[in-house]
């Protein structure tokens, strides 16, 4: 495919506009989200941001429509500083984002949605819903669209739904900067045209585009500049065919994380049956069985919604097992609760480290101490502060929490820290199975790399360790097994030495194993 | 560490005061001074032994109420209830008592059901899932529909000698409605600071599906919360019937408001999992001294309303603030460690 360069650029109109971010950071207690962010765009020019997940994108376009108020840094519209404290204030100076979730009403029809708060009304404020169907007709006409402005927005699909949004930032006049987050992620194909076809008018109309996506191909098809960022630092920008894709990738994941895998201490010795997992269903998941053995770590892959999270949130008792047995060193068990799990000796560090994992009004000690309640306490429920402290003391040395003292707030921590006091927490409880739903997710590069020896020391110990991950190289390089699930149902298995990225992705995304077809 | 606290110490005696009590503490104790003074300064009368008796007798009840509120909402929780449940307790009592049946029996049915209306809040929160501020707004206005039922809505007398003794029983001088509150506030604020159910109170209450994915029991130790509430209003409502000599169903009305305004006061946090029962007891202290105060320097009663609305505004304000300064802290904190 060649790089499109077929629109000219009106750099030198009077029309054109620029965007600006110098030296833009944004903190949140426990992470650096952004960290000195510089870019450029101008109009009639699309604008690629690319980076990893947890790269800052996601941040960074909520810095851009006022939802976040950045710590430092200036945020430039035609060279004039501004401070947007509420999206609102964002959109009435011509910055609009369009976002992965649909932010329309679905009860209100195309027009409704397009003048949304703003509908044409006489001096009583009556609307005029015919006027409003006039100029909602004109834009879609404009898009080249097959829809009618009286059609409830609901009825439409998700595509149109996503052109509905477009043309609700297209109405105002004075649009100047238009976002998109990952907006092909759930279109086919001849809609991606659809969509793109749109994105040049509006280049020709000198907006100022931005896109986020990770799909090179779209980037090269649709995208004039790439600017690309990593662990919520600015790395570069580069002009469309300045650089190979591979180079680009580089930048964006900036290391090669195949020595830290190769370099692991892996457990080579694997036991016995330690988990048993039979017809397992939720309300969430679909009947699933597999076992788990001394001393191996098993992983679990999929695509997100695939219902890796659900499955172990059913064997541990977090939602309702409807049906299936769970044995336990062939002990048939049952867990009603996260507690009855917990003290059968099966523990989860869940994916969600913020909502489900810290408690964020405890320090370091209470955090670590909270499954520990039992064996801390004397039979009458007071609490020993000695034991306390030992158990905090103990996971603080043993995982190389990074704390001035066990007394401060968790949140003070960073993420990785966090995530290790959280480990910590279940490994005092001395558990027989170990579930890390994500456990890397969010955290730096360093820190992961600690937790992947520490996974394999688990195994080591004899643990029967479970590792969710999204991440393919994370899961191949740790796993000795990978189960593979799609659509809540487990779909295949491959060991550690036939994985590859590809084989994985394929069994997940269409069920079997393709490679033996 | 022993090093490092001696040579704080060193530093200053203020320092060191201002740790070992906590700055939002001392800021509290000076409120409470002021108010002293203030009130002193109008009225002779304010700071005697008999007035401040009076003041701990009028506080008795909305001091147990504050520790099942202290809970609470530590917990993340909330009652509105209490009122009208010690009002109902206190005249189901006295009726109780009026119908011939014995004091001690008449005082464990009310305790029962007293605590069968915990359960009932606690099962509206847990098993249908409602607010807490909702659902407990349904049992304020159907206990209090109760407390006139059960008497045809006229207060019961008391004539039983053990009972009227309860209200005026006292040891050392202090009455016994006294020693209630302060034996309650020892005994559970050792259990809030030192137990395992203490612990899990402020983990579910700083974030309850991570603490029960911690093992822990949310539903479980919010439903015991609730019932501690619904027998402190039992035993306040019994109390205050005695003190009263009569079972009032129109008694109580605004208990809660109160009790929520001194625990608030006293440093727990709206949102939950942040506070202490010794807070608690400066918050007590401090709102009864302002209710009393107000009646002793003849501030009419419509704008005692007013002025109560108003320390609530304070409390809540003085809470955001807090908050404010800890999300600050931390992020200075994280900032730093970044």
């Amino acid at each position: 495919m060649e790089f499109s360069k077929s629109e000219p650029a009106k750099e030198d109109e009077q029309l054109g506009s620029t965007l600006e971010f110098k030296n833009i950071s944004k903190y949140f207690p426990g992470v650096v989200a952004l960290d000195d962010i510089c870019f450029q765009a101008h109009s009639g020019e699309v604008l690629a941001f690319l980076g990893e997940n947890g790269a800052g994108k996601s941040t960074l376009l909520k810095v851009l429509n006022g939802d976040y108020q950045p710590d430092k840094g200036q945020y430039l519209l035609d060279g004039v500083e501004k401070h947007f404290r509420t999206p609102h204030e964002a959109i009435e100076e011509g910055i609009s984002v369009i976002y992965q979730e649909r932010q329309i009403l679905m009860e209100l029809s195309v027009a409704e949605n397009i003048y949304l708060g703003r509908m044409p009304a006489n001096k009583m404020g009556v609307i005029n819903i015919r006027q409003a169907n006039k100029m909602a007709q004109k834009i879609i006409s404009d898009f080249g669209l097959p829809i009618s402005p009286q059609t409830k927005v609901k009825d439409l699909s998700i595509a149109y739904q996503q052109m509905v949004e477009i043309m609700k930032a297209y109405s105002r006049e004075n649009l100047k900067v238009i976002c998109f987050d990952e907006p092909t992620a759930s279109l086919s194909d001849s809609e991606i045209q659809c969509l793109f076809d749109i994105i040049r008018k509006l280049k020709r109309e000198d907006k100022i585009i931005i896109y986020v996506s990770h799909r090179m191909d779209e980037l090269r098809e649709i995208t004039d500049k790439t600017a690309v960022f990593k662990d919520g630092r600015y790395v570069t920008t580069v002009a469309n065919g300045e650089v190979s894709e591979k180079e680009l990738i580089k930048m964006m994941v900036g290391r090669d994380l195949g020595d830290v895998y190769k370099n692991l201490d892996r457990d080579k010795t694997i036991g016995d049956v330690l988990l048993e997992v039979k017809n397992v269903s939720s309300d969430y998941v679909k009947e699933n069985s597999f076992q788990l053995r001394r001393g191996e770590v098993l992983g679990f892959s999929g695509l997100v919604g695939a219902g890796r999270t659900e499955l172990m949130r059913a064997i541990i008792g977090a939602d309702h097992m409807r049906t299936g047995e769970v044995f336990l060193e062939g002990k048939k068990i049952l867990n009603r609760s996260p507690k009855d799990a917990m003290d059968n000796g099966i523990v989860l560090v869940p994916e969600d480290r913020k909502m489900q994992g810290i408690l964020a009004n405890l320090s370091v000690k209470g955090n670590i101490n909270i499954s520990m309640l039992d064996q801390n306490s004397n039979q009458f429920g007071i609490m020993d502060p000695g034991k306390e402290e030992k158990t905090a003391a103990q996971g603080i040395q043993e995982f190389r929490i990074k704390t001035p003292s066990p007394d401060k707030k968790i949140l003070e921590l960073s993420g990785g820290n966090q995530q290790k006091c959280i480990v910590a927490r279940w490994i005092a409880t001395n558990p027989k199975v170990l579930i890390l739903d994500e456990p890397t997710k969010g955290i730096d590069v360093g820190a992961k790399s600690e937790f992947y020896s520490m996974i394999c020391a688990f195994a080591k110990q004899g643990l029967g360790v479970i590792l969710i991950s999204s991440e393919l190289p994370e899961v191949i390089g740790l796993s000795d097994r990978i189960i593979i699930m799609k659509s809540l149902k487990i779909v295949g298995e491959v060991s550690h030495a036939e994985a590859t990225e590809d084989r994985i992705l394929s069994m997940s995304m269409i069920g079997g194993d393709n490679i033996h077809e | 560490m022993n090093e490092a606290t001696k040579e704080k110490e060193g530093k200053s005696f203020l320092h060191s005061m201002v740790r070992a009590v906590g700055g939002e503490k001392l800021v509290l104790m000076g409120a409470i001074v002021v108010v002293f003074i203030l009130f002193s300064s109008i009225n002779k009368n304010f700071f005697s032994l008999t007035n401040i008796i009076n003041l701990l007798v009028a506080a008795s009840l909305v001091g147990l109420v504050a520790i099942g509120h202290t809970y609470l909402i530590i917990a993340a929780q909330n009652d509105l209830s209490p009122g009208s449940l010690a009002a109902f307790s206190g005249t189901l009592c006295a009726l109780l008592v009026s119908l011939h049946i014995p004091f001690l029996p008449s005082i464990l049915i009310t305790l029962a059901a007293a605590a069968m209306v915990g359960l009932f809040n606690a099962a509206m929160v847990n098993k249908i899932k409602l607010d807490p501020f909702i659902a407990t707004l349904v049992t304020q206005a159907i206990l209090r529909g109760f407390a006139y039922i059960i008497c045809d809505g006229k207060p019961v007398p008391i004539s039983d000698p053990a009972f009227l003794y309860l209200g005026k029983a006292r040891f050392l001088q202090i009455p016994v409605s006294v020693w209630i509150m302060i034996i309650a506030f020892v005994v559970f604020g050792f259990i809030l600071a030192k137990t395992k159910f203490g612990r899990s109170i402020y983990a579910i209450g700083g974030n309850k599906d991570a603490a029960r994915l911690a093992g822990l029991n949310p539903q479980k130790i919010i439903t015991i919360c609730f019932v501690m509430m619904g027998l402190f209003c039992g035993i306040g409502g019994i109390v205050f019937a005695a003190r009263m000599n009569s079972g009032q169903p129109a008694a109580n009305i605004n208990l809660e408001f109160d009790a929520i305004t001194a625990v608030i006061l006293g440093g727990v946090s709206f949102t939950g999992g942040v506070g202490t029962m010794g807070g608690t007891v400066l918050g007590i202290i401090l709102i009864q001294a302002f209710n009393t105060g107000l009646i002793m320097v003849n501030v009419p009663s419509f704008w005692q309303y007013v002025a109560r609305g108003a320390l609530l505004l304070f409390a809540l304000t003085s809470d955001y603030l807090r908050k404010e300064k800890r999300r600050k802290n931390l992020l200075a904190a994280s900032m730093k460690n970044a």
